[in-house]
């Protein structure tokens, strides 16, 4: 599938990693995509900061960002009511694919998960479903964040729809969205980088 | 029977300003963006070695002040692990297969050992020392497959690791 053009200039990028190298790179990538407007912090504390002092289009995150981790900083932006920034798109970024970890970040509420290393086609294909592809928000006692039982037609390298997918609608829980096989097949292909 | 937290579920749609904005033509499409961020890449690896050495002598550190107690006390072995994690992701980024080859054989080794085997510091020490060698400029741009004896070396090292704790 082709992947959609993207327009990211005049929005506010939030950029959260430890880690100022890899920071750069990514800051590197956005501006190559178009971005204009792009904020690096290294901590929680840092992300926090930024959230409260102005409108934050899209959050990008180490899972391991200190000092508490990006998942649960995710999991803390979704439950604050007042926050405004509670429904920003979030992709939280990481080296640990295990199965336990995407299935933690997507039940924190993030919107996407990028696998390490990144690559410009991995970034670009993942703001682009994100843009492309807006889903509904849940809002539960103990959920707060983009639907889970999201479809991946075609995203990001040719997985199809599954047999068991159901339309976005709230109904009955339809257990995880993405098998586990599905999960570690989509992200060992980004691993390997043939997205 | 429908649980409370499903029966209390709302659902609502947000479009919100990323998506609304991200879908607005005149952005700079996919073959495009990518060619620009791979030259923005190239012309950051001047200072790759400069942030790889930085790691490389944290790390070092690291197992200097820690090595002593094994895999016992603390999580210092997954602190290292991460560290070896980033070097292997930004080598891969960089487009640095022989740094991301050594750097993946030191998370496999600490993986292990977070996972219950022994710490053996001959086994780190031989690859840091690879690693050392991986950074030089006559070595950075090669694939492991261009260094076959160094490359089969420490495979054979990292397949000695045992991937369980030994037996009481």
């Amino acid at each position: 599938m082709k992947s959609p053009t993207i327009n990211l200039r005049d929005l506010l990028f939030l950029v959260a990693d430890p880690n100022s190298y890899i920071c750069m790179i990514v800051h590197s990538m956005l501006r190559s995509f178009g971005a204009n407007k792009v904020i690096e912090v290294r901590d929680s504390l840092g992300v926090v900061k930024a959230l409260t002092g102005q409108k934050i289009d899209i959050l990008l995150v180490d899972s391991k960002l200190p000092p508490h981790g990006g998942l649960k900083l995710t999991h803390a932006i979704r439950r604050n009511a007042n926050n405004e920034n509670r429904t920003v798109p979030i992709l939280v970024m990481t080296s640990d694919t295990r199965a336990t970890t995407i299935k933690t970040a997507r039940d924190v509420g993030a919107n996407m998960v990028a696998a390490k290393p990144l690559s410009p086609a991995s970034l670009y294909d993942r703001l682009a479903w994100i843009a492309f592809n807006p889903r509904q928000f849940i809002d539960t006692a103990t959920y707060f964040g983009p639907d889970r039982r999201f479809k991946i037609e075609g995203y990001p390298s040719g997985v199809g729809r599954r047999k068991g997918d159901h339309d976005l609608e709230v109904g009955e829980d339809a257990g995880p969205a993405l098998s586990q096989t599905e999960i570690d097949n989509l992200l060992n292909i980004a691993r390997s980088g043939q997205d | 029977m429908a649980n409370d937290a499903e029966s209390d579920a709302k659902a609502f749609f947000v479009d919100g300003r990323f998506e609304q904005m991200a879908r607005r033509p005149g952005g700079v499409p996919r073959e495009e963006a990518i060619e620009r961020a791979l030259a923005m890449i190239e012309e950051n690896k001047p200072g790759f070695c400069d942030w790889l050495d930085r790691e490389l002598a944290e790390l070092g550190e690291l197992i200097r002040q820690n090595e002593s107690q094994g895999a016992d006390q603390g999580d210092w072995t997954e602190t290292a692990y991460l560290q070896c994690a980033r070097m292997r992701d930004v080598g891969t980024t960089m487009g640095f297969e022989l740094v991301t080859f050594v750097a993946n054989n030191l998370c496999e080794i600490f993986q292990a050992v977070n996972d219950g085997a022994e710490y053996r510091g001959d086994l780190v020490d031989c690859h840091m020392q690879a690693m050392l060698l991986a950074r030089q400029e006559q070595y950075r741009n090669l694939r492991p497959d261009q260094l076959p004896e160094l490359s089969g070396g420490l495979r054979r090292v990292v397949e000695y690791v045992p991937n369980k704790p030994p037996s009481a």
